[in-house]
């Protein structure tokens, strides 16, 4: 058998589905960054990290990511896609280009995907689960409720969350994650 | 059976149990390639003979197992410092393997030296969270001396940092033991109370791992096995300690229960069961017992049907056809209540069934009301509520621990509902 006769099978890139993850996680940095100066329960998780807090959500083995972070003035900021040059308090990776893939397309949960095992979460696990809330928030913020719905474990009811705070908020939320401040 | 979309099980822990199982020891030992066993145990443990029962047990002809040294003063919920000092004398002994003999804590004590010994270093707190210990670690027997953690087959271990007042938990297939030993010698000395509680804690992790998000055919069956053998063999034991037909069936039903709900997780009843522990330090199978049918009760309109399921594990085939499909989840939750008040007379008054009853030595309630809001909002920070299949916030929390204070059954109305039916 002549080893060279047989040529060497890459795996596929899965362009479109990683472009799509990369989309949404840059969505996601921006709006958590608008979230945290607009909404009063985002800003009250903010406030419980320390400054200079820093947390990464992203695909392995290489990305795409989306950092988020406090800095030492306690302003929450998107930090971009690159990993290297910030040290993360919390690293929230999904385990593969797939199970990012089900998750961004809201046929799994954020809850479903912690309880199939597509997360591994490096760091303390309160501030993995005040993360977990912000997104929650920011998820019902972004989406519209029957999408949402398939996000979250409990879509907030109008004691929890008014429509008018709704509303108003997630105007302000798309304003500023589109302008980026 | 529900068959979620995906689902991992991993049990690689190699179960002996019998009536003189103990004896397989040095045999099991021998194959793991080792000779030289340190013993990790608590006072309590040794005071009541069971650490000379596994010494004498493991003296056989032929073997080349020694003990090579015992530590028997494991704090009550494990302690970072214990675990260096724990590991310099296995190193100075040149000890070669573990054999932990106790409960939830000497286990986790167990795996938490088992790493530090393995992997090398002085610090624990480098292999903490979850998968950083990535590789094979030395031999770990682990002997149960109560009917409840489940330890022995979980690879989790959480150990308390007292000096920072925190819980750190530590996770990697890497930590399951190679083997555990399930000798009913083990718990015969088990007081009524402690075996009551215990017993409902393996309940609790049976019940909870067949409602929770991770729940797959496999814990499913482990699960109802669990449920099957601890609710017919539990009062029985309470009654009559030295029934050792009916421990060895407890400590099935909880090493059962632990391979259930170590691949399915847990919710809201170890949600709330960890903060009470942490904040007012109730042991936690009296925790289990009594949050037990608050939780399934909370997750009712999401999984009434898998609750009625319990019905057949917990009361018999003949009980479960005669009550009607719709009454079956209420029917298990007043049968999980019913037993709580069984071992509550059976210990006479011992058995906690609300957290109003939980007292200390000096009769004075371990849970005051005024710290209900301190418990809700520690369980905001615990992992166990991402399982859950209903949302916990903190005003849900608290709205559970005040019910579970006084003693009445979950008002439905006040539930906050998300989701209806279960997704899984």
């Amino acid at each position: 058998m002549n080893i060279s006769n047989y040529p060497e099978i890459k795996p596929g890139i899965k362009y479109f589905k990683r472009i799509y993850i990369a989309v949404m996680l840059f969505v996601v940095g921006r709006a958590i960054q608008a979230a945290a100066r607009v909404d009063k329960e985002v800003k009250q998780e903010f406030e419980n990290f320390r400054d200079g807090f820093t947390f990464c959500l992203g695909v392995m083995p290489g990305g795409p990511y989306m950092l988020v972070g406090k800095d030492e003035k306690g302003r929450v900021k998107y930090l971009g896609w690159k990993k290297g040059p910030h040290k993360l308090t919390v690293d929230m990776k999904i385990k593969n280009t797939e199970a990012a893939f089900l998750v961004f397309t809201f046929q799994e949960s954020t809850a479903t995907a912690y309880a199939h095992d597509r997360f591994v979460v490096d760091g303390d696990l309160i501030d993995g689960l005040a993360i977990v809330r912000i997104l929650g928030l920011v998820e019902v913020y972004l989406l519209p409720k029957i999408i949402a719905k398939l996000a979250v474990k409990r879509y907030p009811k109008w004691s929890e969350m008014s429509p008018l705070r709704k509303y108003f908020n997630r105007t302000l939320i798309y304003t500023r994650t589109l302008l980026g401040f | 059976m529900l068959l979620p979309s995906y689902y991992e099980f991993c049990v690689r822990v190699k179960t002996i149990s019998g009536h003189r199982a103990l004896e397989k020891i040095p045999g099991a030992l021998e194959k793991l390639g080792a000779t030289c066993p340190m013993i990790i145990t608590d006072k309590g443990v040794a005071g009541a003979g069971l650490v000379k029962l596994v010494s004498s047990a493991m003296k056989s002809k032929g073997t080349n197992v020694k003990t090579g040294a015992v530590y028997d003063d494991v704090p009550a919920d494990s302690d970072l410092k214990v675990i260096k000092i724990v590991t310099d004398l296995y190193r100075k002994k040149k000890c070669d393997s573990i054999i932990a003999v106790g409960g939830g804590s000497v286990m986790d004590t167990a795996k938490g030296v088992n790493i530090l010994a393995s992997m090398g270093g002085d610090d624990i707190m480098d292999y903490a969270g979850s998968n950083a210990v990535k590789e094979k670690l030395k031999p770990l027997i682990a002997i149960p001396t109560t009917s409840g953690t489940g330890s022995e087959v979980t690879l989790v271990a959480v150990i308390a940092d007292h000096e920072n007042n925190v819980k750190i938990p530590f996770t990697s297939y890497f930590l399951l033991p190679d083997v555990a030993v399930l000798d009913s010698r083990m718990t015969r000395t088990l007081p009524p109370v402690i075996t009551a509680f215990t017993g409902m804690d393996a309940m609790t992790h049976a019940c909870e791992a067949y409602n929770c998000l991770g729940k797959n055919p496999l814990s499913d069956t482990t699960a109802l096995s669990a449920i099957r053998l601890i609710s017919r063999n539990l009062l029985r034991v309470v009654k009559k300690p030295g029934d050792l037909d009916g421990r060895l069936a407890l400590a099935n039903g909880a090493i059962l229960a632990g391979m259930a709900f170590s691949n399915s997780m847990v919710g809201l009843v170890h949600n709330l069961g960890h903060a009470t522990g942490g904040v007012c330090g109730v042991p936690h199978g009296i925790c289990m017992s009594i949050l037990l049918p608050y939780g399934l009760e909370y997750n009712l309109h999401r999984t009434a049907n898998l609750t009625g399921e319990l019905l057949f594990a917990l009361a018999g085939e003949e009980v479960y056809a005669a009550t009607p499909k719709k009454e079956r989840a209420e029917a298990a939750i007043a049968y999980i209540r019913q037993m709580n008040q069984d071992l509550h007379d059976a210990t006479g008054g011992g058995h906690a069934r609300f957290f109003n009853e939980v007292k200390n030595r000096d009769g004075d309630l371990m849970v005051p009301k005024d710290k209900l809001p301190d418990i809700a909002r520690t369980a905001m920070g615990d992992g166990a509520k991402i399982y859950n299949p209903e949302e916990i916030s903190y005003r849900d929390g608290l709205m559970v621990m005040e019910h579970a204070w006084e003693g009445i059954p979950l008002n439905l109305k006040k539930v906050s509902k998300g989701r209806r039916g279960q997704k899984f």
